[in-house]
């Protein structure tokens, strides 16, 4: 089946208050190969300890690692084909960067010459050619960061795993690396499995993200789909921001493929949806890109909502105009201006109204409870 | 307002003076004893009558025990040598010993779960609290129950049993300020357990082991009372010798003998804190 397949894993804690905690809870994933994955998800969500126990530092409960057809549960740590990037770096305080970086080649044999030739080139792949007799607390956490991944490619292995090993970074340095990493993974060839609790550093870097949430996955797919089409509530608030109205389908015109949601308070919005049936209850993910603030007036074909403007945040490319509705919600819009003059007449107080299209409203089943 | 900001200008001065008084207070009876090592006087160290270096002398064979006029109070040469060299024997090899076993314990301590850790961990600081007196009786009883001749073997034995704790304790301690993520990082290259410890653990918790050494060294250099209970009659080490010296009235010989621990007390104290501060 996959290259690497996460088969129902299971691990609970006991935490020192004795509540058993379940890190991960029935946990299934195919991994492809040579694909960047991430697992993205709060902090607690099990996403570490999923990386932990294909590294090898901890067991499964329950469940299997499979890679290539052959279970890796009684295979340890220092004889799996994987390697890891530390949150920390991890680096060896008393060896040099090349000795860093010649640990795993030394270790597993391979001569001299081989090794400095390998070394050497993973110098060369980071761009730190001509840092090698520095010691690790000599570089920067950028260089630190680089060395790092040298230390775990030089030894080719099948899988990199990363843990949150951009976090320490500036937010300049953070971008720069994001880059660096995928067209690195691009290179390479190898699968990298990221762990990060920042959802923007997942949708910009991988080919499928797995969001985690109390131990589970609570959606697998593309970073396009996750923040497209969201699974749930819980992944659309936690990939980006979202307007989330409940509601019950009151109408279902299937001919144009539009449905008609009521609110608790009565008031209507329509969405594009076939796959809800009538009195069903589901909840409405808008994204406040998709709403732009208009003139009162008909739109045709387009969703409305008036409220009145609470407040107006300016965060450069955009401004954030948050919007009671009405209905005990507030909605956030992501208002693009391109001048100073229309930015301003947007006020704390003045009566606006909403229009948003229809295909960009996504449906999601209302969770019970 | 005025007293206030005075009183302030005064205090400082009166802790200077109280930290002058107590630096005294601990090293004068040590400057004391440094400077009677040189007072020729034979008959009271107190009274000053001129320098000499004839005790020092007397230690290294430079002058003959005869020709001072303590000589019938004076030990020989060869007496002293042979004292020393029991001394640094048992010191030497009982800090290993201790150094071992203080260090895999621990390891074994700070990595690994198992059932009675917590038990265990308290055993093992003990030694430490347990008087002296009663440890050296334990063990004198413990040496004559199963038939072990008294010796310089019985010391090792003895000086390990309470050496290994503080070994223990000083590694511990190094331990639990090392990243454990090193350990973790030295697998996922691909090191076995024995590999990790040999080029990670050790190198990364060396000072620990080397000032837990030195530690073992000094305290087991100058113990009296354990040693006093298990040494047999052969096997004198230079503090009991010193002290059955003592026996005999003050006589100059000891100062210098005390001055010259003192002095290598000092080197080793300052190599083990080189040591540190290089590493960290």
């Amino acid at each position: 089946m996959g290259f690497l397949q996460i088969a129902s894993a299971h691990k609970a804690y006991q935490t020192p208050e004795g509540t058993l905690v379940r890190a991960l809870d029935d946990i299934t994933i195919n991994v492809r190969s040579n694909e960047f994955l991430t697992l993205l998800g709060p902090s607690g969500c099990g996403k570490t300890t999923l990386l932990k126990t294909i590294a090898g530092f901890e067991d499964l409960d329950g469940g299997d690692l499979i890679l290539e057809g052959r279970s890796l549960k009684a295979v340890p740590a220092h004889r799996r084909p994987f390697n890891t990037v530390f949150q920390n770096y991890a680096l060896f305080p008393h060896m040099n960067v090349s000795q860093n970086i010649a640990y795993g080649l030394d270790v597993a044999g391979v001569k001299k010459a081989e090794r400095d030739r390998r070394v050497g080139e993973a110098l060369e792949m980071v761009g730190l050619a001509g840092y090698g007799g520095r010691k690790p607390s000599q570089l920067s956490g950028g260089q630190q960061q680089r060395v790092a991944l040298a230390r775990s490619l030089v030894l080719k292995p099948r899988v990199l795993l990363l843990d949150e090993p951009l976090s320490a970074l500036d937010r300049k340095m953070r971008e720069t690396m994001q880059i660096e990493l995928k067209n690195l993974q691009n290179s390479v060839g190898i699968t990298f499995i990221f762990v990060t609790h920042d959802q923007e550093e997942a949708l910009a870097m991988s080919d499928r993200i797995a969001v985690l949430s109390h131990g589970k996955v609570q959606q697998l797919g593309s970073p396009n789909d996750v923040y497209d089409t969201p699974a749930n509530e819980f992944v659309a608030n936690f990939v980006g921001t979202s307007n989330l109205f409940s509601g019950r389908i009151v109408e279902n015109d299937a001919a144009r493929g539009l449905v008609t949601i009521e609110t608790a308070n009565g008031r209507r919005l329509i969405a594009s949806g076939r796959d809800f049936a009538n009195g069903s209850a589901v909840k409405m993910v808008l994204r406040p890109e998709h709403l732009r603030l208009v003139d009162t007036g008909e739109f045709e074909g387009a969703g409305t909502l008036e409220g009145q403007v609470k407040d107006v945040i300016f965060v450069g490319s955009v401004i954030h105009v948050h919007v009671d509705v009405g209905f005990g919600r507030t909605a956030i819009v992501h208002h693009h201006h391109d001048r100073a003059g229309i930015r301003n007449a947007i006020e704390a107080g003045a009566n606006v109204r909403i229009a948003y299209s229809p295909s960009s409203a996504h449906l999601i089943a209302a969770e019970r409870g | 307002m005025n007293r206030i900001l005075s009183s302030f200008k005064i205090f400082p001065s009166v802790f200077n003076i109280y930290g002058f008084l107590f630096l005294a207070f601990l090293y004068m009876p040590l400057a004391l004893i440094v400077l009677y090592s040189f007072n020729a006087n034979p008959i009271n160290i107190a009274v000053w009558t001129g320098f000499t270096f004839d005790w020092y002398r007397t230690i290294f064979g430079g002058a003959a025990v005869e020709t001072t006029f303590d000589s019938a109070f004076s030990e020989s040469p060869q007496r002293i040598f042979e004292v020393v060299k029991n001394s640094f024997l048992v010191a030497v090899s009982a800090a290993t010993i201790a150094t071992v076993i203080g260090t895999a314990t621990a390891i074994a301590l700070a990595r690994y779960k198992f059932f009675g850790k917590r038990f265990y961990q308290t055993l093992l600081l003990l030694p430490i609290l347990i008087p002296d007196i009663v440890l050296g009786i334990a063990l004198l009883v413990f040496f004559v129950g199963v038939g072990f001749e008294l010796g310089l073997l019985t010391i090792i034995i003895g000086h390990v049993t309470f050496l290994s704790s503080y070994v223990f304790v000083v590694v511990s301690a190094r331990l639990a300020g090392m990243d454990t993520t090193l350990e973790q990082a030295s697998a996922d290259l691909g090191a076995g357990p024995f590999t990790t410890f040999r080029r990670v653990t050790l190198p990364q918790i060396m000072p620990g082991v080397v000032g837990g050494f030195l530690l073992a060294f000094i305290i087991s250099l100058d113990d009296v009372v354990i040693t006093y209970f298990i040494a047999g009659v052969g096997s004198q080490t230079l503090p009991l010798f010193i002290l059955a010296m003592m026996r005999r009235g003050l006589r100059p010989q000891i100062t210098a003998l005390a001055v010259l621990i003192l002095v290598f007390s000092f080197v080793v104290a300052t190599v083990g804190l080189l040591l540190r501060n290089r590493k960290s």
